[in-house]
């Protein structure tokens, strides 16, 4: 932690994350009017009381802004851990099992790298229906298949390991040998691979609210706000760029602690990559 | 060589069967029928059992899971892809022209960005550690932290509202000459382009400077040759291979940011059809746009696996 502070883009990222969350958990507190009531004539300028003037319901877009990053945060935060600890038990199962399990596996996520991600959501929107649950579990899945590569190569690595091996000759069981040998070696990796994930599950989602399959309307949302702004780009653009300016600098915070965070563990986020 | 051609061919195939049946069981058996994701809630509960009943009739939908699958199977090996279930239009006839549009803008932008990013990345390598390395370095993680409808949009913003040096969102129709099409979309191109260039360039770099890194290099070194000649002439190809084992995640993130970048531009491809289907709910449409995409990204991973089999012989097993 102290050698990633040590860096000073890791830290710049690492307080824009800490900022946006902060703002997103005070929101409720902090907002000058809610985020969903009609308040005044649709496309006030900005002003005194609406500090980014009034949208195209006459809603202050302030407030609006101060709470869209909540749900999109929700999902990909939650999305990230689904497919972080889904991830690493596959990942980590594969390596130990390896045989038709692994080739199984393998095949799974070879698939996943075939379907670019938002054709993925829209496969299982069309299926299930919009909701933020269905979004979890999809973006979820997407991104665990990347972890269980990563997780898998590092179990390979770690089955040859002394101790793995004694673990194996006392006979110890295939769940507590995943459990207790390989996980907690894999914990710097899943940190790295958790903000990874994180950061592309946010930029997906941010993208199908914008194309009207992520997070729907009324809800305050990012994405939404930048669709609902883009016609009004000549006469309010504040509309739309600040929403545009807080995905931007969220996922660019995350990026930099990924990044930061790898460097000092001595791993390669870009090879983590980001599928 | 051969015998590879042939194992990595059925490779792909095997993905690509596993992939449609996931699409089939994703659309049209755990949530119910084709019938039922293609009404909403509302129209479902209106409609009288026995009316619902003899339209599943019609569909061929009273069949058992099974057969319709095999069915589904077979329509896709003989490029049927059906009709529309509520307005009964060929689906090939409405997916075909949207398909070459995202095709002509996806291969546009590749054949632009690949020199770009490779320039930018070798200069970078060069460089490693120096002000122009990491300028790159924070320039390509920026680009990569921005989705592809904000740039669109900043474009637009600077390009098309302050500055009306071209249109802001393109004019041109779907059945439009690709030439046509192109020059109706610059803005849209050049989105595309800074997406890859950041993705692709990153890549690069990486790829380039662990080669600059390794052994040989360091032996080329030793022999008084110049870094520049390492650099162009032995670390290069050597650093073609990761990058080309890269391609199909590269590939994949191609067609989703042409999807967005279609939406922020209304321009006529894909991503425009594939927003339409899902909110009028046309399951066989949705189905279609995924495989043909997923067809494409799959053929792009087996020409770049084939060319690093090609490149490097140890990878031939």
């Amino acid at each position: 932690m102290r050698a990633m502070l040590l860096r000073p883009a890791a830290s710049l990222g690492l307080l824009l994350v800490i900022a946006h969350v902060l703002i997103a958990i005070a929101a409720p507190w902090i907002a000058p009017f809610a985020p969903t009531s009609l308040l005044d004539t649709p496309l006030e300028p900005p002003n005194a009381t609406y500090w980014l003037g009034t949208d195209d319901l006459g809603r202050d877009a302030f407030s609006r802004l101060l709470w869209g990053g909540r749900v999109a945060m929700l999902v990909a935060f939650s999305a990230g851990a689904v497919a972080v600890l889904g991830g690493a038990l596959l990942g980590l199962s594969a390596a130990y099992r390896r045989g038709s399990f692994d080739d199984v596996l393998l095949r799974l996520v070879e698939m996943k790298l075939a379907v670019p991600t938002i054709l993925f959501v829209a496969i299982f929107v069309t299926g299930f229906g919009q909701s933020v649950p269905v979004l979890i579990v999809a973006v979820g899945i997407i991104q665990m298949m990347g972890v269980v590569r990563t997780t898998r190569a590092a179990g390979i690595v770690l089955m040859e390991q002394g101790y793995v091996r004694a673990a194996q000759l006392n006979g110890e069981s295939g769940p507590t040998i995943i459990l207790r040998d390989l996980l907690p070696n894999v914990a710097d990796l899943m940190a790295v691979e958790f903000a990874l994930r994180a950061s592309s599950a946010l930029l997906l989602v941010s993208a199908l609210s914008f194309l009207g399959l992520g997070i729907s309307p009324p809800t305050p949302d990012w994405g939404l706000m930048v669709e609902d702004g883009m016609a009004l780009l000549e006469s309010e653009p504040a509309l739309v760029l600040a929403p545009a300016l807080c995905i931007a600098t969220l996922v660019l915070g995350i990026n930099l602690a990924a990044e930061g965070l790898a460097d000092a563990l001595g791993l390669d986020a870009a090879r983590g990559g980001s599928g | 060589m051969i015998y590879l051609i042939l194992r990595r061919g059925a490779l792909s195939l095997a993905t690509l069967f596993l992939l449609a049946s996931f699409i089939f069981f994703a659309t049209e058996v755990l949530p119910g029928d084709a019938l039922d994701v293609s009404l909403s809630a509302d129209e479902l509960a209106m409609m009288p059992p026995e009316v619902l009943a003899r339209r599943k009739a019609e569909l061929g939908l009273d069949r058992p899971i099974l057969e319709r699958y095999l069915s589904f199977l077979g329509g896709l090996l003989t490029f049927d892809l059906g009709r529309t279930i509520i307005t009964r239009a060929a689906v090939a006839d409405i997916v075909t022209m949207p398909l070459r549009n995202s095709l002509a803008l996806a291969g546009v932008t590749l054949l632009l960005a690949l020199p770009v990013a490779l320039a930018i990345a070798m200069a970078a390598a060069h460089a490693k550690g120096r002000v122009l390395d990491n300028a790159v370095s924070g320039a390509a993680i920026i680009g990569y932290s921005i989705p592809e409808f904000v740039t669109g949009l900043l474009l637009i913003a600077v390009f098309a509202v302050w500055w009306p040096l071209f249109p802001a969102t393109v004019t041109a129709s779907t059945d439009d000459p690709l030439g046509v099409l192109l020059a109706a979309a610059p803005l849209a191109i050049a989105t595309t382009i800074i997406g890859s260039i950041a993705y692709l360039g990153r890549i690069l770099r990486v790829g380039l400077i662990e080669v600059m890194a390794s052994d040989f290099v360091e032996r080329l070194h030793l022999s008084g040759i110049p870094r520049w000649r390492i650099l162009w002439l032995h670390a290069l190809p050597a650093a073609m291979i990761p990058g080309l084992s890269a391609a199909a995640l590269y590939a994949a993130a191609l067609v989703s940011g042409v999807v967005v970048v279609e939406l922020v531009f209304a321009y006529p491809g894909i991503g425009a059809e594939l927003v339409r289907a899902v909110t009028r709910r046309e399951v066989h449409v949705v189905q279609a746009i995924a495989l043909a995409a997923a067809i494409c990204v799959v053929l792009f991973n087996l020409v770049a696996d084939l060319s690093i089999a090609a490149l490097d012989p140890r990878t031939r097993r």
